[in-house]
């Protein structure tokens, strides 16, 4: 009977029970989509840069499951509020203790179970087509990884069965717990909390200490190591939590206690109404900013990483494109490059050496990159030496003169005159007299500088396939590497993309989770403010100005955790600036990325809060 | 310049949509209440008395009829217009108390003072002006939660009185009241219609408090059943109401 009853009023509440089924299968999809990665060893292994990003994933993933299982408790605990004044209209009417015991644990238990198997399903689907997405636009071919990973569906089975199954006792106890009274008059109760300015002091003082300390871990990563992760986890967690339980009640209650303010308008019902839920609220805060700081920095450090690589391959070449003996073909391509600077140089070969004109190279000097003893980038410089000799070998030679360094950069690295290129010819600088008497037929080397690199990947991929034809013309093996700019572009990409790839895929998933959180939070309260506006329409405030309140209370929530995240993120990338050249480098895009879609989040979030509470017009 | 605060001429409401099952909880209602009048609204429970004020209050849609309020035909008012005309001309106390449970009492008090723009520095006078006259001094930094129903319903009275309103709307205000605070909250009713010429609609069953109006309208079934007024003293107009609900339990 009493089973039939609770069904029935589970249909009654469906809009609750959505808010809370959504909650529980996004975070239960989230924790899957990065299991599937955390428990590919091999990939993870294969795939990571330095160690310290293996050990920082584990981390991560320690991060993710801790905030799961608050947040899995917070979750069910609403289905608790939910259900405790019926189950309190229950034993008034007769049922007994233990009956209504066993029914919490039931329901909880039913929920977890179905949101499970959503979960999964929603969680395969994800990691799927978040990891394509990746793929795709990384170029990367991810092998090893699979979306649908048997080892990471029995984890998360596992854990959340454990997880429902505690929960579900602690719903029962709960209740089991609870006087009648109280079960009754659950939804009248308050958060009070009591701030007084010295606790706020100290609270405010701890916390900075332990987010000082984590910040010196984070910026010298390079000497504490595995450590430093460590450290920085322990600190800035409970720091970050402290600041939002010490600064943001004490915050409200400043503004409350400013009479003009509050008394102006609907803002004493804007701050009530966050002063009401403040003590849930801090905790939930704490977990976004976390969430956020998580999130947005494994997507920054992501995107740096694939700016670095960028940075990495302008480090030794001054010349984006290096071009031997162009075909028609590649004199179109080169047709179509808008070049800053472009200079041919003319040169001869022959069965043993190669041989370029002097007078070409000293009328347009080539620019190369010049490493200074400064921890600081190479910068661009023309080769200025002169040549007076007739003759000059880029290898030792008896019959020619020795090339001053410079020179010798700019043919082996600019020129690209290399063993990539001509295997095992010597390399000769010969003035017009003895350049003429060569027999052979005159070649030529286009060289040229661009604004924008990468936005000739195309291009230059093409180029570089005739260039490895032609070098194994000459070396007369099967080539790979030919050496330029786009050579080492592909080789660091190569290196640097499976890094990329987790940092974006993590990123994703923690933001997802972040999300969640922060809107199961606003809509799960939702249902009991409803009373609340429609009282206040009845005594005569416009709804205009109650969608203003709701814009406002529903902005100082989300702005809060962005801040804090933002900070820990700015800070946080010095962790790897002993790896990413420029870590701050663009740092803008994956920013304003993250502030538009949060924005967009708030702007929904709003009308999902508004359509629940706003009184309907009648 | 019309006479008359509330003008209500063939009001009907039916409840649910046409294809659905129809119930008519007012059936071609017609009155007019003076200005400053003191008006009870009495009948038995499920006779359309929430039912008149709702729609009177403009809360709820009339399904025909015309209802002045103040001169002012409030059935052909837009939404926003009907939200500042509740907000600064009407006065609810609710059968339900409604008081915001995120705000201390002060606030509630405060709050249509705020909604119009009123200074904090003329809020606080007025607001302990009239928790000084209910009693309820001592709690105004109280939060709902923690104060008694009694409480409550003076609280959600002085929240209605503080703006001073043109019209009061009362849907059993002293309900959950025990007799001494029921007749203090009657008193400050009177005292309020007599000096500062508020009009008064109060809807009740207890016929002590309506012994306190100047004329009982009396429903069944959402027709206007009866109509007396008060012609001396307020003992002889209690027996006289006892003795109109005497012939409605027949
Ligand atoms: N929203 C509604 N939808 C349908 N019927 C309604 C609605 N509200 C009230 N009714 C019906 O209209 C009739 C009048 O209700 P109303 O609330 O006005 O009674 P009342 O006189 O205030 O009674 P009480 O003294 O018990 O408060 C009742 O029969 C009620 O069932
Ligand atoms: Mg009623």
């Amino acid at each position: 009977m009493l089973l039939k009853l609770s069904f029935s009023s589970m249909r009654k509440s469906f809009k609750d029970y959505l808010v809370l089924l959504f909650g529980l299968t996004i975070s239960i999809a989230i924790f899957y989509m990065f299991q599937t990665l955390a428990q590919n060893k091999a990939f993870i292994e294969s795939n990571a840069m330095i160690s310290q990003i293996v050990f920082i994933f584990h981390v991560g993933s320690f991060i993710l499951g801790a905030i799961t299982v608050f947040y899995i408790f917070y979750a069910t605990s609403f289905m608790l509020t939910l259900r405790q004044k019926e189950m309190g209209m229950y034993m008034t009417l007769g049922a007994k203790k233990g009956k209504i015991t066993q029914l919490m644990f039931f329901e909880t238990f039913f929920i977890g179970i179905i949101s499970l198997v959503i979960g999964i399903v929603i969680g395969i689907g994800l990691a799927m087509g978040v990891a394509e997405l990746f793929m795709w636009q990384l170029n990367f071919s991810g092998e090893g990884f699979e979306a649908f990973y048997i080892s990471s569906l029995t984890t998360t089975v596992i854990f959340y069965i454990a997880l429902f199954v505690l929960t579900s006792i602690v719903n029962a106890w709960q209740i089991g717990r609870k006087s009648v009274l109280n079960l009754l008059r659950a939804d009248q109760k308050q958060d009070q909390i009591k701030t007084n300015g010295l606790k706020t002091f100290f609270g405010v003082f701890f916390a900075l200490i332990l987010i000082g300390v984590g910040y010196y871990a984070m910026m010298n990563m390079a000497e504490f190591k595995q450590f430093g992760v460590i450290l920085a986890t322990v600190t800035i967690i409970p720091g970050t939590y402290l600041i939002f339980i010490s600064l943001l009640p004490y915050f409200i209650k400043k503004l409350k206690q400013n009479r003009s303010l509050n008394e102006k308008g609907i803002n004493s019902f804007t701050l009530g109404q966050l002063r009401f839920r403040m003590l849930n609220l801090t905790k939930v805060l704490g977990t976004v900013a976390m969430l956020i700081a998580l999130g947005l920095g494994a997507m920054t450090a992501g995107i740096s990483f694939y700016h670095n690589i960028e940075i990495q391959s302008s480090m030794f070449h001054a010349n984006d494109v290096v071009v031997h003996q162009p075909d028609n073909e590649d004199k179109e391509i080169l047709e179509a490059i808008d070049f800053t600077e472009e200079n041919v140089y003319h040169y001869k070969a022959d069965g043993k050496s190669v041989y370029f004109l002097k007078e070409d190279l000293l009328n347009n000097p080539p620019g190369i990159k010049k490493f200074t003893d400064q921890f600081e980038l190479p910068k661009t410089v023309r080769v200025d030496k002169a040549l007076p000799d007739e003759k000059y070998s880029l290898y030792e030679s008896e019959n020619a003169s020795g090339l001053p360094e410079d020179w010798q950069q700019a043919l082996s690295t600019e020129l690209n005159a290399s063993y990539q290129m001509f295997g095992d010819k010597d390399i000769f600088i010969y003035s017009t007299t003895a350049y003429d008497k060569i027999p052979t037929d005159e070649l030529q080397v286009t060289l040229g500088k661009v604004d924008d690199f990468t936005n000739y990947l195309p291009h230059l991929e093409k180029l570089n396939e005739g260039q490895l034809q032609l070098a194994e013309s000459y070396r007369g093996e099967n080539v790979e590497v030919v050496g330029g700019k786009y050579s080492n572009y592909i080789a660091f990409q190569a290196i640097a993309s499976g890094t990329i790839f987790m940092g974006l895929f993590l990123g994703i998933a923690f933001l997802m989770m972040m999300a969640s959180v922060l809107m199961f939070k606003l809509l799960s309260s939702a249902g009991s403010d409803v009373s609340r506006y429609n009282m206040l329409r009845k005594i005569g405030v416009r709804k205009g100005l109650l969608v203003k309140s709701i814009y406002r209370e529903l902005f100082l929530l989300f702005l809060f955790p962005a801040l804090v995240g933002l900070v820990h993120v700015l800070v946080g990338m010095q962790m790897f600036s002993f790896i990413i050249i420029e870590p701050y480098a663009k740092i803008w895009i994956p920013i304003s990325i993250f502030l538009l879609i949060y924005g967009i989040y708030y702007w929904i979030t709003v009308q999902m809060y508004k359509r629940i509470v706003l009184p309907k017009e009648i | 310049m019309n006479q008359h605060v509330l003008h209500v001429k063939n009001l009907n409401k039916v409840y649910g949509k046409k294809s659905e099952n129809q119930y008519h909880a007012l059936n071609n209602v017609s009155f007019d209440m003076a200005r400053g009048e003191f008006v009870g609204i009495m009948g038995s429970s499920g006779a359309g008395k929430t039912t008149l004020l709702n729609v009177i209050s403009t809360l709820d849609s009339a399904t025909s009829g015309t209802i002045e309020i103040a001169g002012t035909n409030i059935t052909a008012m837009k939404q926003g217009q009907l939200a500042d005309f509740r907000s600064e001309q009407l006065g609810f106390i609710f059968q339900d108390f409604n008081l915001l449970e995120n705000l201390t009492v002060y606030e509630n008090i405060a709050l249509p003072l705020s909604l119009q723009g009123v200074s904090s520095k003329k809020i606080k006078p007025s607001v302990h002006k009239v928790a000084g006259k209910l009693g309820i001094e001592a709690i105004l930094e109280k939060y709902p939660v923690t104060i008694s129903g009694g409480q409550k319903q003076r609280a959600a009275a002085a929240r209605a009185l503080v703006h001073e309103p043109a019209m009061i709307l009362a849907d059993e205000p002293t309900g959950a009241l025990d007799s001494k605070n029921a007749k203090s909250l009657m008193e400050t009713l009177v005292h309020l219609n007599e000096n500062l010429d508020t009009s008064i609609m109060l809807v009740t069953h207890d016929p002590l408090s309506a012994s306190y109006c100047q004329r009982i309208l009396f429903i069944q079934d959402g027709k206007l059943f009866k109509e007396i007024h008060r012609k001396n003293s307020r003992t002889a107009f209690h027996q006289e109401i006892l003795d109109v609900l005497a012939e409605f339990a027949e």
